[in-house]
């Protein structure tokens, strides 16, 4: 097998939810070695939220080893349980990070300092470590302590305001978005530019990616408007500045889509000649002598009566034929997809095996995101389903801390590994 | 000069809308980018708006400036032969390629990685498309909204009522971009450490689809699909203090159900004071105030909730009046004051809350820009602080401002 980038290299995954986990999660793939520490004395949250595998039976699986959410972004790696509220429990946290490369962490200032795991500490027991803090707001200012998670996020950062139709309240984008990607990926990013460094001068560093500004960083367009220009924008719906048509049209219902069966098109003509070959494709030349819709300038000046139109020529036909017409004569289309969709009737992610398989004791053998991006000659991936709650406490005690069984038999009875 | 992260590192980035973020993370954090652009500039530099003081041009479309920062500009024409023999010169000398163009496009022009791996044994070679390189739908037309569409992200956000929304901001192609930057410093740490290039292959498609959320693993252990259900969230029905409240001049989110912070007493606490309890301190609503909190929307996730369920009026009765007390005060109190009683809401920001947060500010997130010599601006900060090789952001390059320069140093570099 192929040497993986990270491989030789450890980490101490201090995170718990969704951003903190998900970075852990890629460094994994990758080849290092994740320790995730837990302790029922901060439960991670999500180990207890819904999707909960089933039984044959249709009832529930119970206890802590059964979320889809938790699992998905905690495969691949160690689990240890080990309460950092008590001074023995920090004594181990920093014989464990004395072991590890990388530190990462997206609980606030307030509970970092509760468990003394801030830089200066840490940096004492382990001077070349990269220490990535991801807390909401940042380490320091004035709402360094606020309270979040990503369903507060989405909206504090302008993700809500500026999503969704005008008519509507903001009603955000129906999942905690900045979670999954945006601030894990950056948070990835960052360390892996601290590693290079770390590489060629020996340095390590401390990280700090405050969410709300990995956040407001990608909505820099309409931030940046305002900055500029004093202007505020606000949500339009799904339409676009450079193309029209440019949203999504509803096609014939699809009573296979379990509890999701209205289904839609998207659709993007960006140019004069796009629009021509839509309306050609769906046989539909005398509309394209509509002087209405003659020009980019015309449809947007007349876009209500553009999507209605256009509505109107797909309303009764199947929205994967559309999107496979249109994509023949080179138009941006394609299926609003349900999860359903995406694992199963998805063509093109299933020939690409995007999601990966894993058995899992409890779970059962469940999917897994994979990751989209392919390194042809070091790909990342899983190599073991999702951590169980305190599954390798004493693997880790042993074999990475160095205790001996006596030391963490010791441990265990005082409730410091609990 | 100290050393930055990515220093010594060239990438020639052939990106317009779908890679250029990745492009400039890399350019921050002290990568050389060179940008090759088509004459006249990508759709990118065309879109609005505009820096308004310094005129609608190429050179001034804040999207392009959001996305491009730190990198130089050399405009080549790689329909023009002469133009073409200029990028693949280039090209050999770059660490890494990062490229946007439909599937086959550079390959076509000899600037596909087989024809440069040769000369470029660790050569790094990253395409950022909406599909990826290979599968049936690799040729596919792609947009931004195209990937937010198939990639699921879309059917889980709006009113049921509505069309499925899209998320603000070309979230697909900013997905992409990130998913993208890792996988090229994955592959420049591999190449660095063994000498060997390789191709990374980023599709929008599935970067977007991780922010599906719980929808993907819901489908795949429980045999149904999520569904936008306005800012309900995971919860079957409308529970109190869950979701979009107006305040006096804007809108704020209440999410105060969820582990962390006070439960729902310590907002009718607040209200009480204000006069505005409405009888949600009493019986019989006293009691359903206290029995709301995490544990039993937990269990009502699970379908376990009837008892809950079944007191959709008292749970009405709540809602109204806390609606009725959050109406009264502007939104960035509300915010301000609910987070100092560790109450969990946040303040829906607009832009302009944005420019204005008092975080943001004290932390001097905001940078100034100079856009030409009469005109600066503010613009928005990096999305993370690297206390040895912090993220450094100049303003982006005018179309073509580097093309002499460039094309001059190439000759003693590939003479």
């Amino acid at each position: 097998m192929s040497k993986r980038p990270l491989d030789g290299l450890r980490v101490g995954d201090f995170s718990w939810y969704g951003a903190g986990p998900i970075a852990g999660s890629t460094l994994a793939m990758y080849g290092a070695e994740v320790v995730r520490v837990e302790s029922e004395a901060k439960m991670d949250g999500i180990r207890s939220v819904q999707p909960i595998a089933m039984n044959d039976d249709g009832t529930f699986k119970t206890g802590y080893n059964v979320s889809g959410y938790f699992n998905n972004y905690n495969a691949s790696k160690l689990g240890i349980q080990l309460n950092l509220n008590s001074e023995k429990g920090q004594e181990i946290g920093y014989r464990l990070i004395e072991k590890c490369d990388i530190f990462l962490t997206n609980f606030t200032p307030r509970v970092i300092d509760k468990w003394n795991l801030g830089y200066e500490q840490i940096k004492v027991v382990n001077p070349t470590i990269i220490a990535a803090y991801a807390p909401m707001q940042g380490l320091v200012g004035p709402h360094r302590n606020f309270l979040g998670f990503g369903a507060v996020l989405t909206p504090i950062t302008g993700v809500s305001h500026l999503s969704g139709f005008p008519e509507r309240p903001p009603l955000g984008v129906g999942t905690n978005y900045p979670d999954y990607v945006i601030n894990p990926g950056h948070t990835v990013v960052a360390i892996l530019a601290a590693l290079r460094h770390r590489n060629r001068t020996g340095a390590g560093q401390m990280i700090e990616l405050p969410q709300i500004e990995s956040m407001a960083n990608v909505l820099g367009t309409a931030v940046a408007d305002c900055l500029a220009n004093g202007t505020v924008q606000t949500r339009t719906g799904n339409r676009g500045l450079i193309s029209a048509p440019h949203g999504v049209f509803r096609c014939l219902d699809d009573p296979e889509s379990v509890a999701s069966p209205d289904r839609w098109v998207a659709i993007n003509c960006r140019n004069d000649g796009e629009w021509r070959s839509l309306c050609s494709a769906l046989g539909r030349q005398e509309e394209f002598a509509d002087p209405r819709f003659a020009t980019f300038e015309e449809r947007k000046a007349n876009e209500d009566a553009l999507e209605e139109t256009v509505s109107g020529w797909v309303r009764g036909l199947r929205a994967e034929s559309v999107a496979e017409l249109l994509q023949a004569n080179g138009i941006p289309a394609g299926v609003v997809q349900n999860a359903q969709d995406m694992l199963e009737r998805d063509p093109h992610l299933k020939a690409r095996n995007y999601y990966q398989y894993l058995e899992h004791a409890e779970a059962g053998r469940t999917a897994y995101d994979g990751t989209p991006s392919h390194l042809s000659m070091t790909p990342g991936y899983h190599t073991s389903a999702a951590i169980m709650f305190g599954e390798h406490t004493w693997e880790v005690c042993e074999r990475i801390i160095g205790l001996n069984a006596d030391e963490v038999a010791d441990l265990l009875a005082d409730g410091v590994l609990v | 000069m100290s050393e930055r992260a990515l220093s010594g590192i060239r990438v020639i980035e052939f990106c317009d809308e779908i890679g250029s973020y990745c492009g400039r993370l890399l350019a921050d954090l002290g990568a050389e980018v060179i940008k090759i652009e088509p004459p006249g500039g990508g759709r990118e530099r065309l879109s609005p708006p505009h820096i308004a003081a310094a005129g609608a041009s190429v050179d001034t479309s804040l999207a392009f400036w959001v996305h491009n920062t730190s990198k130089k500009s050399v405009v080549l024409d790689l329909e023009s032969e002469f133009d073409l023999t200029q990028a693949r010169r280039l090209a050999t000398t770059a660490d890494i390629i990062l490229e946007d163009y439909p599937v086959g496009y550079l390959g076509a022009r000899g600037l596909g990685y087989e024809k440069l791996k040769p000369k470029r044994p660790a050569l790094v070679y990253t395409s950022v498309t909406g599909f990826g390189e290979t599968g049936p739908h690799a040729s596919w037309a792609y947009s931004d909204l195209i990937g937010q569409a198939t990639g699921g992200v879309m059917t889980l956000a709006g009113d049921p009522d509505d069309p499925p929304n899209t998320i603000y901001g070309n979230q697909a192609n900013i997905s992409a971009s990130i998913h993208a930057a890792q996988g090229t410093l994955l592959a420049l740490l591999h190449a660095e450490a063994t000498g060997q290039g390789q191709r990374v292959d980023t599709s929008a498609q599935e970067a977007i689809s991780i922010s599906q959320e719980t929808a993907m693993q819901t489908w795949d252990m429980q045999r149904t699909n999520k569904i936008r259900s306005g800012s309900k969230g995971m919860l079957p029905i409308d529970v109190p203090a869950f979701g979009t409240y107006e305040a006096a001049d804007g809108y704020v989110f209440l999410f105060i159900l969820a582990p962390g912070g006070e439960d729902l007493p310590a907002l009718v606490a607040w209200m009480a004071e204000q006069g505005l309890a409405e009888g949600l301190e009493r019986e019989p609503l006293a009691e359903v105030v206290e029995s709301l909190n995490m544990e039993t929307l937990t269990a009502l996730m699970s379908g376990a909730g009837a008892d809950l369920a079944s007191k959709v009026t008292q749970l009405s009765e709540i809602d109204t009046a806390i609606r009725k007390f959050i109406k009264t005060m502007p939104a960035r109190v509300i915010y301000e004051e609910g987070q100092a009683r560790r109450l969990l809401i946040g303040l829906v920001s607009t832009p302009a809350d944005i420019a204005a947060n008092s975080q943001l500010r004290a932390r001097d997130w905001f940078l100034t820009l100079e856009v030409d010599q009469a005109v600066t601006i503010e613009f928005p900060g990096p999305p993370y602080r690297l206390s040895e090789t912090p993220a450094e952001i100049s303003d982006p390059p005018a179309l073509g401002e580097h093309t002499d320069a460039v094309l001059a140093q190439l000759q003693s570099e590939v003479p």
